[in-house]
């Protein structure tokens, strides 16, 4: 009888161990799942049927899937900065500056790599310089890694002759570049990068570029479209504010607000906030 | 922006870029390829002593420059200046030709004429200034795309000038 009752015992323990297992690995799973953000009850208010919300901040994995070979996109709002680029030629020992910023012309900055897979078409496409079809006035640039990181014979090797090519880890840096093939276009007048990204190949490429292009030139001509005000009437609303403020009614005073019949003193004629239009 | 190599460093102003470097030297082996035995190839002598060359504009320069800056001459604008160092070698210092002393840094509209180019392209003007520095023998030649706008781009050139320094070997 004791021998049973010990055995009994011995085989609680071991069920009881087994379960207090498989709960800390259910447990490790569920927040596993929590931190890659596919938790359970994490929206709510989601109903059936409804259309699936965008996220805040789309990851790649999670919400998107990137092609293999390509690098996923910078998690960060927006574009990146730009910044000139100083770096050494390949193969030359050459120390090369480029100007970027505050130049006439707009630049696209090619971040290849010897060693990948995809920029072998890019490096490939950059030998003919004359199909780039490139848009007037751009200068295109090929940025690699430094020596410290990048085999300089190789990169001497693939260096297209007809584009300039240089060696800065830097640069990189300077552009928050998230691996390689990537391309970012900088308007050379404001120095404001236009449009980034990457793809599988140049046409692609180019295909996105032109488009942030358009859109930028699009942007420009509707704010060009705004009709400015008349000087006469901008120089009436200055003197009439001058005029004001000098005999005490400050922005945001009562009596701007108030309606012909109504004592300015008892404040807006209508109800709620008054409008500061 | 900074450039800096072989003991020639320069700060510059903004809308100007810069390459400093020193030309690959002939390979023997296709030097007899070319010439049959000569020592007088397409890329230099194969005796040739090679020196840093130092190249500046205010326009993007192109990869395939010579030396005195043929190759990035032809793409200049009406606004645009290029400034060449060309260093010599140390026997040159201090001789007569050389015999100025300090990077020259103020450039004047009449030094420049259209004679003193390399190569003449219409309305371009040049000037060259020999000088010692550091002990180290240098050209300065400057060339502008537009010689009647002179007055107006020697200012960035001059400023350019003065940002550069030259160290002792």
């Amino acid at each position: 009888m004791i021998v049973v009752v010990v055995v009994l015992g011995a085989a609680v323990a071991v069920l009881g161990l087994l379960v207090i297992g498989l709960l800390r690995s259910h447990a490790e799973i569920l927040k596993r799942l929590h931190d890659l953000g596919a938790g359970i009850e994490s929206e709510p208010t989601s109903t059936v049927g409804s259309q699936p919300s965008m996220p805040a901040n789309p990851q790649p994995g999670r919400d998107f899937q990137v092609m293999p070979q390509m690098p996923s996109p910078p998690e960060r709002e927006g574009f990146g900065g730009a910044a000139d680029l100083a770096g050494t030629g390949p193969g030359t020992g050459e120390a090369v500056t480029l100007r970027v910023t505050g130049v006439g012309h707009d630049t696209i900055v090619a971040f290849l790599s010897s060693g990948c897979v995809t920029c072998q078409r890019f490096w490939e496409a950059f030998r003919k310089p004359r199909k780039l079809a490139l848009p007037p006035g751009t200068r295109l640039v090929v940025v690699t890694k430094g020596a410290d990181a990048e085999s300089e014979s190789a990169v001497a090797k693939l260096a297209p002759s007809g584009v300039t090519t240089i060696m800065s880890t830097q640069a990189f840096t300077d552009y928050d570049v998230p691996g390689s093939p990537y391309f970012v276009q900088v308007h050379g007048p404001s120095g404001k990068v236009r449009g980034e990204g990457t793809g599988p190949d140049w046409d692609q490429v180019r295909s996105m570029l032109s488009q942030a292009t358009d859109d930028a030139e699009l942007a420009g001509r509707l704010a060009g479209s705004n009709v400015a005000k008349p000087d006469a009437d901008a120089a009436r609303e200055a003197r009439i504010d001058r005029e004001l403020f000098e005999a005490g009614v400050e922005p945001g005073d009562p009596s701007l607000y108030a309606v012909v019949g109504d004592d300015p003193e008892s404040g807006p004629a209508h109800d709620g906030e008054a409008d500061p239009r | 922006m900074k450039l800096q190599s072989h003991g020639i460093e320069t700060d510059l102003p903004p809308g100007w870029e810069g390459r400093i470097a020193v030309r690959t030297p002939p390979d023997p082996a296709a030097a007899l390829r070319e010439g049959g035995g000569s020592r007088v190839t397409s890329r230099g002598h194969l005796d040739e002593a090679i020196f840093p060359v130092v190249h500046l504009g205010n326009f993007p320069l192109p990869d395939d420059r010579g030396d005195f800056g043929s190759g990035a001459v032809d793409v200049m604008a009406d606004q645009d200046v290029l400034i060449v160092l060309a260093e010599y070698g140390p026997e040159c210092a201090n001789t007569a030709l050389f015999s100025r002393q300090g990077m020259p840094t103020k450039l004047t509209p009449n030094m420049f004429s259209s004679a003193a180019l390399q190569r003449t392209l219409p309305g371009q003007a040049g000037c060259q200034l020999w000088f010692t520095d550091a002990g180290r023998a240098f050209c300065l030649y400057v060339v502008l795309g537009r010689q009647s706008n002179a007055a107006r781009v020697l200012p960035s050139a001059t400023k350019t000038l003065s940002a550069t320094r030259i160290r002792p070997r």
